[in-house]
């Protein structure tokens, strides 16, 4: 596989997108927000259980690409047991990771696993692929009733 | 050529071509089994193909058949025989990666 693809798809991307972790619905949700992505038809629904600021349960439901359905998986794995704000600072931290924004050398302590989605900043329409998971999940967060649109 | 790559395509495992009227023109749509069309699109990038892949701004087609989005390759005067194989060892592949 070309290097730039294999950037892309990283093995533990791909093993999420196979086996996607808290892919369910959840029934006592505090919170939730949809989200839709028109061009490419990707659709997730995010659900958050918050109690006393902090993020006690995550899951998603949905249909998508490879890149943002792991997107979603591994945000989900990874803001459970943060608090609010917590949960804020590492969506504006993945976005720029996304964007490019981190260049070369990404704090990789504070991203963690989401390290993995550096290759997606060399593909600039699979951005929204990966960030749409994380925009519901604001929207989810602040309790915003529209729906997420990439557009 | 469109009957060439229809039956040379037909022969990648869990895929399944949507839209087989007689007669249409040179376009051949098809779902992967599991696979996103976007994830096709971006490895055949790779492969030097380039198909189209999305609703092709059909969504209610796309709900009528219950599927998120196809892959669709067009072929046109110049293409040739050799091209299709590529495309269809190209589809071979992403199984091998995401399978």
């Amino acid at each position: 596989m070309n290097q730039e693809l294999k950037e892309l798809y990283q093995q533990v991307i791909l093993d999420h997108n196979k086996s996607p972790r808290n892919f369910r619905k959840m029934e006592n949700a505090t919170q939730f927000a949809e989200g839709y992505n028109p061009l490419c038809g990707d659709h997730i629904d995010v659900y958050l259980l918050i109690e006393d600021g902090i993020v006690k349960d995550v899951s998603f439901k949905g249909e998508g690409c490879a890149i943002s359905k792991a997107s979603a998986s591994l945000m989900t794995s990874i803001l459970k047991g943060k608090t609010r704000e917590e949960a804020e600072k590492l969506f504006e931290k993945f976005h720029d990771l996304v964007t490019g924004k981190l260049g070369d050398n990404p704090d990789i302590d504070e991203l963690g696993k989401l390290a993995v989605f550096a290759g997606v900043q060399e593909f600039p329409v699979r951005v929204k692929c990966a960030s749409l998971a994380w925009h519901t999940m604001m929207n989810a967060l602040h309790n915003k009733d529209e729906k997420v649109s990439t557009e | 050529l469109l009957e060439f790559a229809t039956k040379q395509i037909a022969e990648v495992p869990g895929l399944r071509i949507i839209g087989t009227a007689k007669e249409k023109t040179s376009v051949l749509s098809f779902v992967l089994e599991n696979i996103h069309p976007h994830d096709i699109g971006t490895f055949l990038d790779f492969e030097g193909v380039a198909i189209r892949t999305g609703h092709h701004c059909t969504q209610p087609l796309m709900q009528r058949y219950n599927i998120p989005a196809t892959s669709r390759a067009s072929f046109g005067m110049y293409n040739t025989k050799d091209e299709v194989d590529v495309l269809v060892n190209g589809l071979k592949k992403i199984i091998e990666v995401f399978g």
